[in-house]
């Protein structure tokens, strides 16, 4: 990114094939739209190409591209503000079979797990949800989730610890809708 | 080691960021408190199958198109860069002028000092010159105390974390009886996403804390606050301004189980403190 401020605008692509994915599917895990992940992720690179100035080489860059993330996932909602968000839009879609060891029927039960995870991820308040994302997803470490956010290393922890068992508990009762 | 401890050390332990020390002391609770073993067992399954649900279905893959329209934007950004004409000497001089309203309402204010400076130094002799002279500073102290309460409340509401914590600055050079000022700060105690701007807003509360208003306004705001740093340092504020009125709070606090275990503590000491 130093050199992309320093005026060598190509390098952009570099950092878009290492994280145009990652970003990508942390718009997907938040508003569960493919089409606008996809134009928010293009909207993210826009936005480092036109701010690239004033990005700070001591910064960390994964933090500052969140932080712009965000900005654009709120600037996006204010314009959609209004609309109904397809919350459903993913779960008609069967998962992949996912590759491995395991029998047919453990492999059929742990993607329906998985799936209900989904489920229960989605119903999660938004700023639970983002912070699991950030952890799980993106694999981000609580100092930088803390960048990120603007708070301190010990609060993302307890919000952490905190979305977590929330999620377990919605994810239990979404088990037993099931098979009540 | 007690339960809520241990439930702290929880994230660290999944994401293996633990000292040895504490995943020893945490390992060792967790084998004998029953409770607790069955949530880290039930919360650690299901961080870990977390980690398994982008792999699990396509859906958090990016459509091909995407590659496309980014390089075919890259490219047009490129292009337009270096078809850009060179910008003139006057261009350069106007880019200079800062674009946040803030730094346009600082270098406004600069100004208007500078310019009620130089007027107050060639100012014609006055017949009366004390009683003029006592009629402008008072209406020069009403005009920089409007000014800084403007500056002081707009940069309270910037985005920037470092803008607001300037704005908590200002707050210290109004008049303790501003009222205005004293409701953005609460605002800021209250509501501001950074710990440190809350933490700042807590500190700059001190010169506010003759009004009635602030003191209510502190005890109630301690319950509001999630970080304990800033629930400590709202404590001290009331221990400083020697307000016995907050000594209910504080029991009810320091008896608070939900409350994290050093707060509580903290507000036992302010009882002591204030009683």
């Amino acid at each position: 990114m130093a050199q992309v401020g320093g005026g060598d605008v190509a390098k952009m692509a570099v950092l878009f094939e290492r994280h145009h994915r990652a970003l990508f599917r942390y718009f997907v895990s938040m508003n569960r739209n493919r089409e606008l992940s996809e134009d928010l992720v293009q909207d993210v690179f826009l936005r480092m190409l036109r701010y690239r100035a004033s990005y700070d080489t001591r910064q960390s860059f994964t933090a500052w591209m969140y932080q712009i993330a965000r900005n654009a996932s709120v600037d996006q909602a204010q314009k959609r503000r209004g609309e109904v968000v397809g919350i459903d839009e993913f779960d008609d879609r069967r998962p992949e079979p996912a590759s491995g060891a395991a029998g047919p029927a453990e492999i059929a039960e742990k993607l329906q797990n998985l799936a209900l995870l989904r489920r229960a991820l989605d119903r999660l308040p938004e700023d639970k949800r983002e912070i699991l994302v950030l952890s799980r997803f993106q694999n981000m470490k609580y100092e930088e989730i803390a960048s990120v956010l603007g708070c301190e290393v010990g609060a993302v922890k307890t919000r952490v610890f905190r979305a977590v068992r929330s999620l377990e508990q919605i994810y239990h009762t979404l088990a037993k809708e099931k098979t009540a | 080691m007690t339960c809520d401890e241990a439930r702290l050390l929880l994230p660290d332990y999944w994401s293996r960021t633990l000292s040895e020390a504490n995943e020893l002391a945490l390992e060792t609770h967790v084998a004998t408190c029953e409770q607790c073993h069955a949530e880290a067992e039930q919360l650690g399954a299901l961080w870990k199958n977390l980690a398994l649900i982008p792999a699990s279905s396509g859906d958090f893959e990016p459509g091909a198109n995407l590659r496309g329209r980014f390089y075919d934007t890259l490219n047009a950004y490129r292009h337009g860069l270096e078809s850009a004409p060179r910008r003139s000497l006057r261009d350069r001089i106007f880019s200079l002028w800062p674009r946040q309203p803030a730094w346009q309402m600082g270098i406004g204010f600069a100004l208007l000092v500078i310019g009620v400076g130089i007027g107050f130094e060639i100012r014609p002799a006055n017949p009366h010159p004390e009683q003029a002279t006592g009629i402008e500073l008072s209406q020069l102290h009403a005009e920089v105390n409007s000014m800084r309460q403007m500056v002081a409340i707009s940069l309270l509401q910037q985005q920037s974390a470092s803008e607001r914590l300037r704005g908590v600055s200002y707050a210290y050079r109004v008049q303790p009886s501003d009222t205005e000022v004293l409701s953005a700060l609460l605002t800021t105690v209250n509501q501001d996403s950074n710990v440190n701007v809350r933490l700042a807003a807590v500190d700059a509360l001190h010169a506010f804390g003759a009004s009635p208003l602030t003191r209510t306004a502190i005890i109630q705001s301690i319950r509001k606050q999630t970080t304990p740093l800033v629930q400590v340092a709202l404590i001290d504020l009331l221990v400083d301004l020697k307000e016995t009125e907050a000594a209910p709070e504080l029991k009810k606090i320091a008896a608070d189980d939900q409350i994290d275990a050093g707060v509580r503590q903290h507000a036992e000491w302010a009882l002591g403190k204030l009683q």
